[in-house]
């Protein structure tokens, strides 16, 4: 009974309530009674507004000043979480619409570094693209995906590379290159050279990919006991680098770490199943990532034992590795990038600390477009290369500069050198532009892709060439294969 | 070959006669003895002929049959008719003429109806295509190169280069010296004066559609005339681009002549466009299909990709650019009797 109904009918109680006869007041009183009670009202459901009624008067018309309001909504799917990112770093090898080229010869262990080569494209055998596809070599802003199957010219530099990798696995040396060179000119390619051969020579290799995600502070740290001055280790990295290790020196065709069995007895956080072979090893690393650092230290313990194969040990965008990291130690000052433990490994090698009893390469590429600023590294690749031209005339340095004394301590043999060999251990392979036949080798083979259609002679050469400014191969790519205005 | 009847000259029903050489084939070899009754047709004496009309006059004699019809008229008119050794296939004959069709046996009915519906159905009897001034392999630049060095030149005297080879090259000129195509559609790209950006996104274009799989061709919607097969398209991508371009551009445009009908009326004008004023169209339909395409990567490349998947689906013909075309077309017919062409003196 709504409230006034039952307000009136309780005053009518008190009012006439003696003056009614019995039969309406017998009525009454059972109205009264329901009057009294609460719950029906509280329990009923609540009103609900009328829909389609608007809350202004008819013919009333408000601004309506949302965004879009008359825009369709887009109801597709959403490309799904990393979806696009994949998109966007996917590496592609291969063109099905290019062409065969029946002339290309692959890489064979027998010739790979023999000086023949010079001027001819060689392409990629199988197996080791698979290896070198799981060491990241390959990058997105090269030309493989225009091509049937990946093929690389042998450049100058490319044999000066293998000369210094025959020297190192004849000779068992240790021999240090830094790649340097103008924008585009194939330094990451030189590298993907040297890191190939390596492969198709069985070697062991060892590629850090990128050296700013190292230090970019993507991945966790951790200081590593015992360590003085404090070092610190990334164990999630480390663990990647294994899987890599793993992934492209334990092929089918030369399943190397499976033959090779642990012959030291390493302090391990886990314990190692008797008579275990490095793929074991490795493979205890990957699935502990906090025991990867004590693994990956084993495993070169175990690689530099006498009677292995040569090691080759390379990194790429190397000016990111000369600099402070951008990790925090616990002071919350930034921790020199050679506190990490990977990088620490590398630069030992890099500045000759350490060698490598089986002989080896260490490789470490420039980068022109991602580059931190490193004055020494700068200065020491041009000290290395003015004395490569003409030994007395080397620059001097710049005194108005930020010195890095960590850095020009490891870079020391680049630009102070005392050996007086004739293949130095540590110096500068430059990377310069082609010559007009390695250009013409090149176009040809482009020419035979079905990727560039022009007569190749020497009037179109020598244009692409002088286009590509003097032959570097990266804008000869873009001016001539690329299409690029 | 040419067809076998002259279908213009008959104007009357014609009686049903069997295809020669089926009933040759059909006929059992011991047949080969001479008969006692030929058929009409291959009647050598007309004498023997039992229907034969003795009459010597010349308008009461019977007609010759169809096929001698129309090769006496092929002897008049200088052409060449049906050849009278054989039959001619009822096909031919009831050709073009309803009221005979609907005679035909049904086996035949069906043929007429699957051979009717093999055409395409957008297909007009006029072009919707333009050909272009001085014809033939001009169409497209194929780039094909030639291999054999140019003739040399006779060496005249007093010169202090060599003389230059003609015809001069294509991208001779200085200003001139990139494919037309490719240049305009750079330009169209470029927003806000960054001409380095819509090269780069032209490169792109031009390297997805080289690695893109070959585009299978709708007959529906055909291409220029003259066009290659589609597994030559991702080799040359300039082409590609350029049959793409060419294939979708309109014919005209609709100008409304303001007032023109009188009343206040705009009236709608077909006005015919030159080859650069089409392409443009052409191109600017793409560009604002692609640009409602949904973005499948991040990064600098996503607008490349959506041009060039919207390119390749102009090819394919799946592109709603086409839609687009054929509206235009049949707006410019029904406004074309607006032309008001200068009266002759």
């Amino acid at each position: 009974m709504p409230p006034p109904t039952c307000l009136r009918s309780f005053s009518q109680l008190s009012l006439d309530s003696a003056a009614r006869a019995s039969m309406a007041s017998r009525a009454r009183a059972h109205a009264q009674m329901a009057c009294f009670s609460t719950s029906a009202a509280r329990y009923a459901n609540p009103v609900s507004k009328k829909k389609g009624m608007a809350q202004t008067k008819k013919g009333n018309k408000t601004l309506n000043v949302k965004k879009g309001r008359n825009t369709v909504q887009d109801t597709g799917k959403r490309p799904a979480q990393g979806e696009r990112k994949a998109a966007r770093k996917r590496i592609v090898l291969t063109n099905d619409n290019a062409l065969e080229v029946a002339t290309l010869k692959d890489m064979t262990k027998a010739d790979v570094l023999s000086e023949a080569n010079q001027g001819r494209v060689l392409g990629i055998p199988e197996a080791t693209v698979d290896a070198l596809r799981a060491v990241e070599a390959f990058k997105t802003t090269q030309g493989w995906s225009l091509f049937r199957r990946p093929a690389t010219l042998m450049r100058k530099e490319t044999i000066e590379l293998a000369k210094v990798m025959k020297a190192a696995e004849d000779d068992k040396k240790t021999l240090r290159r830094v790649l340097s060179g103008e924008r585009l000119s194939g330094k990451s390619t030189l590298l993907l050279q040297g890191l190939s051969m390596a492969f198709v020579r069985q070697w062991i290799v060892i590629n850090l990919p990128e050296a700013q995600d190292i230090i970019n502070a993507h991945t966790e740290y951790a200081p590593l006991p015992d360590s003085q001055p404090t070092q610190y280790t990334q164990e999630t990295y480390t663990a990647s680098l294994l899987s890599q290790i793993l992934k492209a020196n334990n092929t089918a065709e030369n399943p190397m770490l499976e033959k090779i069995k642990v012959t030291t007895s390493p302090a391990l956080p886990l314990a190692l199943p008797a008579d275990a072979t490095l793929k074991q090893l490795i493979e205890l690393g990957i699935v502990n990532p906090e025991a990867s650092w004590p693994v990956f230290v084993a495993l070169w313990q175990e690689l530099t034992q006498p009677g292995r194969p040569p090691i080759m040990l390379a990194v790429d965008g190397t000016a990111h590795m000369m600099k402070e990291s951008d990790y925090l130690n616990a002071e919350v000052k930034p921790i020199h990038s050679f506190d990490l433990t990977i990088i620490r490994h590398f630069i030992d090698h890099l500045s000759g600390a350490k060698s490598l009893p089986n002989g080896g390469v260490i490789l470490a590429a420039t980068s022109q477009s991602n580059a931190p600023s490193t004055p020494a590294l700068d200065f020491s690749v041009q000290v290395a290369e003015a004395r490569q031209v003409d030994p007395s005339k080397t620059p001097r340095w710049n005194p108005y500069k930020n010195i890095d004394p960590r850095v020009m301590e490891a870079l020391k043999d680049l630009h102070s050198p005392t050996a007086k060999e004739q293949l130095k251990p540590l110096d500068v392979i430059k990377v310069g532009g082609l010559s007009k036949d390695e250009a013409r080798s090149i176009m040809e083979y482009y020419a035979e892709s079905g990727m560039l259609r022009a007569k190749i002679d020497d009037g179109f050469v020598t244009e692409k060439w002088s286009l590509a400014g003097m032959g570097n191969i990266g804008e000869l790519e873009r001016a001539s294969v690329r299409l690029r205005i | 070959m040419p067809p076998r009847l002259n279908v213009l000259s008959l104007a009357r029903a014609i009686p049903y006669r069997p295809k020669g050489q089926a009933q040759w084939l059909s006929r059992p070899a011991a047949r080969l003895a001479p008969t006692q009754t030929r058929t009409y047709s291959d009647a050598k004496d007309e004498d023997k002929v039992p229907a034969a009309d003795r009459s010597k006059r010349i308008d009461a004699k019977p007609l010759g049959h169809v096929s001698e019809e129309a090769s006496a008229m092929a002897d008049i008119t200088g052409g060449e008719g049906p050849d009278l050794s054989q039959g001619t296939p009822v096909q031919d004959i009831v050709r073009g003429d309803k009221k005979a069709e609907e005679k035909l046996p049904k086996v035949m009915k069906e043929q007429l109806k699957s051979n009717a519906s093999s055409a395409p159905k957008g297909s007009r009897s006029y072009s919707t295509s333009t050909t272009p001034i001085g014809g033939g392999s001009g169409a497209f630049d194929m780039g094909l190169m030639s291999m054999t060095s140019p003739p040399a030149e006779a060496v005249a005297p007093g010169l202090k280069f060599e003389m230059p080879v003609l015809p001069l090259p294509k991208d001779g000129h200085l200003k001139h010296r990139y494919d037309p195509v490719v240049d305009q559609v750079t330009n169209l790209l470029m927003r806000h004066g960054m001409k380095s950006v819509a090269q780069r996104n032209m490169a792109l274009i031009l390297q997805q559609l080289r690695t893109a799989s070959v585009p299978t061709i709708n007959p529906q919607r055909p291409l220029l005339p003259g066009a290659p097969p589609p597994s030559h398209l991702p080799l040359n991508p300039v082409l590609y681009l350029t049959l793409a371009i060419d294939s979708v551009s309109p014919l005209l445009r609709i100008r409304n002549m303001k007032g023109a009908a009188g009343g206040g009326v705009a009236l709608p004008i077909p006005v015919p466009l030159g080859q650069r004023q089409r392409r443009r169209t052409a191109i600017q339909w793409i560009l604002g299909a692609a640009s409602k395409r949904k973005t499948n990567t991040s990064g600098k490349t996503g607008y490349a990709q959506r041009v060039a998947s919207e390119i390749i689906s102009v090819i394919e013909g799946r592109s709603s650019v086409w839609d687009r075309r054929n509206m235009v077309h049949k707006a410019g017919i029904s406004a074309r009797a607006n032309i008001v062409l200068p009266r002759k003196r």
